[in-house]
């Protein structure tokens, strides 16, 4: 016997959750348009949506958000300090890729200091991941060890039923077994026969990949360049990458007032180094591209022993020029490969 | 013989002699209905070569790649009209010389690839003419029409609903061969004209000084919308900009390599209906 | 009891002939609304729109640019480029829905006190009409800027 979740009664959940004051969000919309965006009623969400354009990552952490405001008056300075509000939220629908992305992050952002924006949101949210059905030509989690249906990062797991009519709930974490209980009433149990996870063929062998950055001698190879020469330098794929996570902090206004705030950055840009010399350690795109890789599958790894990609795939599948992770490290693996071989 | 078949054997006499020192063109994809920009420097790699109805990247801004350019030497490009106009443009903002760029040039009419006779880009001025007399006629997009049908209010609040997807990734301005500048304004913080926060304030900011820099100079060629990972409908701003332009000062961007910039010259007689 | 609105308009103008008109307003004793912040440049040619989008990103209600009139620029032809610029600034502006009483263009000569006067005027009357500019202020307020001081 198993839990069930029916299709029919999920506009009552997300009421019985709402009436407790949380916050229901769910993925919204269609192709470029789509993403997490509050709902009240079922019908609302998109749960056909292989994957939203935009990722989980925005409601821990958007694109920008105010840290302080300051306001020089002639004899004081004002300052005022802004946190997310802490507001309960269920987050409903994420996919594994975009929930596994979560937990990675949370090493960082709990690294060298614990970061109150990204915490006081992680806590206060409670993540439903639904297991996929069916990949993508682009999908590629179980190169990065993870699955469709991996319970990494996610409060509760819904593997979706045969009949297409709901979901079999595994809960996860203690978050998950309290935000379940709040719906108890509008769960069955029954023993509905789940649908099998997608089947998302493996596309590299990470291991080889790993081998492959950590030797140094690659650092200065010419793949990087031939990889990376039609890359334009725009922060797509960055800023659609559930992983990344870099921002800058900047000042908006100007002497006597304005408003400090963390803002996403991406290491694609040319003025991610710029030093104010003039001189940037990162010259070419090239050596940008190899940040990103080396970042994601070498120094990330060594610092928080996993990688910084959960294969979603939305770097190649919205790459302007059709580059992405995908392909550079297929080519990674290849050349680890015959190198071992010769 | 197919347009792909003689452009990959005119690419690979022109790398085997030595008269070019790269072609730059489409190559296939990820997925069978993607073409990507390839860099080719030996003759055996121009089997790589496609040419179809998918390539619709214009190529041109590769060529500002920092240092290609600069040891004199000459490149061959697949370019469409769009693509020319952008050799002339760039020509005339002094940002190559277009004695460099060897053209191989196409037209995708519907689903089929034409081929556009001529090696430089003085040799395509009557295909532009013919773009130019086209474009005149040109009725605006449904979207367009309905835009302009609104009120300032609703116009407003469709553009607010628009650019509050915009995550600032500048993908538009990275695929745009005319976004040359070495250091954008919008990258420029003394001053800090526009916010670069990707708040609507500041996303619409940056679009409207996006598109004002685009004016007299878009060849709309598309690449920033195709380039846009959030679907903003730019290219109205930048159709809206270009009909204004051509309505005004009788403007059509990138005519030859000699043609003035629209807004870096103008006429004592220019119109100026709205001046109080 | 809420204050009544007092449009806050910014007027980006040359020195030797919009400048020296505004001049010849105040010395004439001719009254014109104080609504109206003038910031003085050089030439119309030096008035780039980044200034309108910065007046407008500071919560001005209205902006007035304004210099000499064709023919009269002291450097010659900077007020013939000004035009075009404001020609393609003003229908980019129009189609992303700012109402044309917004930003407004003129041409108001060293000798034209009056005319300055009377443009104050009618564009603080419009713009009182009309009220604030609320749509671009949710905008504002939006970011969380303190209001300006």
């Amino acid at each position: 016997m198993a839990t069930l979740l029916y299709l029919e009664s999920l506009s009552d959940c997300f009421a019985s959750w709402r009436k407790e004051g949380l916050t229901v969000l769910a993925p919204v919309g269609e192709g470029a348009l789509s993403g997490f965006r509050e709902v009240e009623r079922a019908e609302e969400a998109n749960f056909d949506l292989l994957i939203t354009r935009t990722t989980l990552k925005e409601l821990f952490f958007p694109r920008t958000e105010p840290m302080l405001g300051y306001r020089i008056g002639k004899r004081e300075i004002e300052t005022e300090e802004f946190m997310p509000p802490v507001e309960g939220r269920i987050i409903f629908g994420a996919r594994a890729c975009d929930s596994a992305a979560m937990a990675i992050d949370d090493a960082l952002f709990d690294w060298d200091y614990h970061d109150e924006y990204w915490f006081r949101r992680r806590e206060s949210s409670v993540v439903f991941t639904i297991a996929c059905r069916e990949p993508d030509e682009f999908c590629m989690c179980t190169s990065l060890g993870l699955s469709p249906d991996s319970a990494k990062g996610s409060d509760v797991l819904l593997r979706p039923l045969e009949a297409g009519n709901g979901w079999q709930v595994e809960p996860v974490t203690d978050r998950g077994h309290k935000a379940l209980s709040s719906i108890e009433q509008h769960l069955r149990e029954g023993s509905g026969a789940t649908a099998a996870p997608a089947e998302v063929p493996v596309k590299f062998d990470l291991e080889a990949c790993r081998s492959w950055l950590a030797n140094k001698e690659n650092f200065e190879s010419p793949f990087w360049r031939e990889i990376s020469e039609r890359c334009i330098g725009c922060g797509s794929c960055t800023y659609l990458c559930p992983t990344c996570h870099c921002f800058d902090i900047q000042d908006e206004g100007d002497t006597y007032q304005g408003i400090r705030r963390k803002n996403w950055d991406s290491c694609s840009f040319q003025l991610f180094t710029m030093h104010t010399s003039g001189h940037n350690p990162r010259a070419t795109q090239g050596a940008r591209w190899r940040q990103r890789i080396m970042h994601k599958f070498n120094y990330y790894g060594g610092k928080f022993d996993v990688d910084s990609c959960t294969g979603c795939g939305r770097c190649t599948r919205e790459c302007p020029v059709d580059m992405g992770v995908t392909e550079t490290l297929q080519t990674i693996a290849a050349k680890q490969k015959q190198s071992e071989r010769t | 013989m197919s347009l792909q078949e003689h452009y990959r054997s005119q690419a690979r006499e022109l790398l085997a002699a030595g008269a070019v020192k790269m072609v730059v063109g489409y190559a296939e994809g990820t997925t069978p209905e993607r073409r990507r920009p390839v860099f080719i420097t030996e003759p055996e790699e121009c089997s790589r070569l496609v040419l179809d109805a998918r390539c619709r990247t214009n190529l041109a801004g590769y060529l500002l790649r920092e240092g290609l350019l600069s040891d004199g030497r000459e490149i061959a490009v697949y370019l469409s009209t769009e693509g020319v106009r952008t050799i002339n443009i760039l020509a005339a903002e002094s940002q190559l010389s277009s004695a460099q760029v060897r053209i191989l040039g196409f037209e995708i009419d519907r689903d089929e690839v034409k081929a556009m006779e001529g090696k430089r880009a003085a040799d395509f001025s009557e295909a532009i003419l013919a773009h130019k007399e086209r474009r005149k006629k040109q009725a605006p997009d449904e979207l367009a029409a309905k835009l302009e049908a609104m009120n300032a209010a609703e116009r407003f609040t469709f553009w607010q609903g628009e650019f509050s997807r915009c995550i600032k990734c500048y993908a538009c301005r990275q695929a745009c061969p005319m976004c040359w500048c070495r250091r954008c304004v919008v990258d420029n913080n003394q001053p800090q004209w526009v916010n670069t926060s990707s708040h609507t304030l500041g996303n619409l900011e940056w679009n409207l000084v996006r598109a004002f820099h685009l004016a007299g100079r878009c060849v709309e060629c598309g690449n920033c919308g195709r380039a846009c990972p959030v679907d903003i409908p730019l290219h109205l701003l930048n159709r809206k900009m270009t009909g204004e332009v051509l309505e005004a000062f009788d403007h059509y961007p990138g005519m030859d390599e000699h043609q003035e910039p629209a807004l870096a010259s103008f006429r004592k007689d220019d119109p100026e209906t709205f001046i109080l | 009891m809420s204050e009544p609105f007092e449009p806050k308009i910014v007027a980006f103008v040359c020195t030797y002939c919009t400048y020296a008109g505004a001049d010849l307003a105040g010395t004439s004793r001719l009254k014109y609304p104080s609504n109206v912040r003038i910031v003085r440049l050089p030439c119309t040619g030096r008035i780039s729109p980044m200034f309108i989008l910065k007046a407008l990103q500071k919560g001005a209600d209205g902006v007035l640019v304004s210099g000499c009139h064709p023919g009269d620029c002291h450097f010659d032809h900077g007020n013939y480029h000004a035009r075009r610029r404001w020609t393609v600034f003003n229908s980019l502006l129009q189609f992303a829905g700012v109402p044309e009483e917004r930003v407004r263009f003129s041409w108001i000569s060293a000798a034209e006190g009056r005319k300055f006067a009377e443009l104050i005027s009618e564009i603080t009357e419009d713009i009182r009409r009309i009220g604030p500019f609320e749509q671009y202020h949710a905008l504002i307020a939006e970011t969380g800027s303190p209001a300006p001081l």
